[in-house]
């Protein structure tokens, strides 16, 4: 994470838009578990003292409020964690309910209270999504542990502790990248394979946020009911995991190609 | 019928409405805003020159429906699926009896379905037996997310819909089609969850579900549901058009319903009129598994996988026979009126060295 910087100008003591940017990179689409940064839903930040506006955009205008709702919490939530911001305040632009989630979210309301008509339960909608991310970040945690050598078994029965980077055993990096590489023991530590750490990383703090591991010496792959991995299973379970992937790229693929749709539709109304 | 590198293949186009969405059937703000948003799905995923303006979306009647489907010979037959939304539309949007115009004028051409809804209840199930006594209805296409009043949607695994599950089943309407897709504004995106599905699909084992839109958004829990459930389908509605803008994305949803469902379990349809049978059937048949996805998942897009898919997996359920079929569509009114009669012509398979 950047260090925040004062922005230019005014000399306020606010933070720069690239920490605000930074922050906001950690905010998901939560159907499709991938930042709102990277899929540039993000169309404005505007930094005044030590009060911040974003402005963002889905690709429907119909795109659910619920996940509408909890990208907007997020996007407030994280930018309030930088230091040097009093108060972030959100702005959800074309979009069926903009209205009301844009002064929900900035009038601290809750779910319910925005939305007394709703009948779901944005809180279940949130579980239900983060599951099905730490299905597939466990997918590409386990590609690359696979792809480091590892087999099955082994991987069935790693732990929270074996992600642990110890002082004495630093972080390796391979020769041909920069990418941090975490050094996991196996064969009891008779053989040490560095795995990348990102997709390790990724799955553990979904792992985490679900509540499937809390522990060190928690198994750290489930199934995606929850349950430690028989090695029998290993295969059926790793399938799933793909299959949660491409549920998720598929919904990106609608989610783009309506996009699109729409952003030809506003340059032909613009040439009119 | 579709000509495949010399080959014919029947293609049984397993998802068609004939639907009324000009402005005096709406009685209500979410049948503007239905149509609206079938208008974007149509315009995101049609070739640009292939896509249709406002008007003629709304209406497009039955003769150029007809023309859509049958007159390059993209598709031999179409099931009509009705969606009824009679709290949108005035006269319905597009449910069995305005289906009928076409099915009942060209019935060996169409399979007309029914519907049932469980929040009707004793004049749901009257309203069903009257469709079957008028129409004989193979199947029902059920629209979970659909408004009734203050309802916002059902579930199939409620006992009421249970009790019409039974009335099918003792009927002979052993189809089941439910709408399980992508969101359509203005309806209720957890009322198209497909989880319901499992409960149902166990408990009644003669009955066919032919999930619709393989559950996407939720693709993941379709495929693990009808890996256990021998009695569920996939309808590729929807995921098909992928073929023509993301073919690597279609590839990978294809290799995917192949690994879990088998190839005798997916169904081809085109959605029409939210999607042309008329080009999207060649995408699909011309369409590739990457070479990556087939090594991966170990399944193949052959000509044996496409004649199943696109036609004999739907003739299997609706108990058409093929060879039937060509012979009657030789000279039927159709054939004559698109000229299509040497479609139909070779009634045996041709020698393998012709």
């Amino acid at each position: 994470m950047s260090t925040p910087e004062p922005t230019d100008g005014a000399g306020s003591e606010g933070p720069d838009r690239a920490a605000v940017r930074d922050r906001l990179d950690r905010v998901t689409d939560p159907e499709l578990d991938r930042s709102i940064v990277e899929l540039e839903y993000v169309d404005a930040i505007e930094v005044d003292g030590d009060r911040v506006t974003v402005r963002f955009t889905l690709p429907t205008a119909w795109c659910s409020p619920a996940f509408a709702w909890m990208m907007a919490i997020d996007a407030r939530d994280e930018v309030e964690t930088l230091p040097n911001v009093a108060d972030a305040r959100i702005v959800l632009r074309e979009h069926m309910h903009e209205r009301e989630i844009t002064r929900g979210v900035n009038q601290r309301l809750s779910f319910a209270e925005a939305f007394p008509d709703a009948d779901g339960d944005v809180a279940a909608v949130r579980v239900e999504l983060d599951r099905k991310a730490r299905i597939a970040r466990q997918y590409d945690a386990i590609e690359a542990l696979l792809e480091a050598g590892l087999g099955p078994g082994t991987i069935v029965d790693l732990t929270v502790a074996d992600l642990d980077r110890p002082a004495d055993r630093a972080a390796v990096s391979a020769a041909d990248d920069d990418a941090e590489r975490i050094p996991i023991a196996v064969q009891g530590e008779a053989v040490v394979v560095p795995v990348p750490a990102v997709p390790l990383d990724r799955y553990l703090e979904k792992a985490r946020t679900t509540g499937v591991v809390s522990d060190s010496d928690d198994v750290l792959f489930r199934t995606p009911e929850g349950d430690p991995i028989d090695a029998g299973s290993f295969d059926l379970v790793h399938r799933r995991g793909r299959l949660a992937k491409v549920n998720m790229s598929s919904q990106g693929g609608i989610c783009d190609g309506l996009r699109e749709a729409r952003e030809r539709r506003f340059e032909e109304a613009g040439d009119d | 019928m579709y000509q495949h590198d010399g080959e014919d293949v029947f293609v049984i186009d397993a998802h068609v409405h004939l639907w009324d969405a000009r402005e005096d059937n709406i009685v209500h703000e979410g049948g503007e805003e239905f149509i609206q948003c079938f208008y974007d799905y149509h315009t995101t995923f049609t070739p640009e020159e292939r896509q249709w303006d406002m008007s003629e979306y709304r209406h497009y009647g039955a003769d150029r429906m007809v023309e859509d489907l049958f007159g390059n010979a993209a598709a031999d037959m179409g099931i009509f699926q009705p969606t009824y939304l009679t709290d949108f539309y005035d006269e319905g949007f597009n449910t069995t009896h305005q289906n009928a115009e076409l099915a009942t004028e060209y019935p060996e051409r169409f399979v007309l379905n029914g519907t049932f809804d469980p929040r009707d209840g004793d004049d749901g199930i009257e309203y069903l037996e009257e469709l079957h006594e008028t129409y004989d209805i193979p199947g029902v296409k059920l629209y979970t997310a659909e408004w009734r009043g203050d309802s916002k949607g059902w579930r199939l695994d409620d006992e009421e819909a249970f009790r019409f599950l039974e009335k099918c089943q003792e009927l002979g309407i052993e189809n089941i089609h439910p709408h399980k897709g992508p969101t359509i504004r203005p309806l209720n995106r957890d009322a198209f969850d497909v989880k319901d599905v499992d409960d149902a699909a166990s408990s009644f084992p003669e009955l066919n579900f032919v999930v619709e839109h393989v559950g996407l958004p939720r693709l993941d829990d379709f495929c693990w549901i009808a890996a256990q459930e021998p009695n569920v389908y996939g309808g590729l509605a929807v995921a098909a058009p992928f073929a023509q803008n993301r073919p690597g994305k279609f590839s990978e949803i294809l290799s995917e319903l192949l690994w879990w469902l088998g190839e005798d379990r997916v169904l081809f349809g085109s959605d029409y009129a939210i999607w042309n049978p008329d080009w999207l059937v060649e995408e699909v048949m011309e369409a590739e598994l990457t070479p990556e996805h087939r090594a991966e998942y170990g399944v193949e897009w052959d000509l044996e996988t496409k004649r199943k898919v696109m036609g004999e997996n739907a003739a299997e359920l609706y108990d058409i026979d093929i060879e039937e079929k060509r012979r009657t569509f030789q000279d039927d009114e159709i054939s004559q009126q698109f000229d299509l009669g040497d479609h139909y012509a070779s009634e045996e398979p041709a020698a393998a060295d012709d």
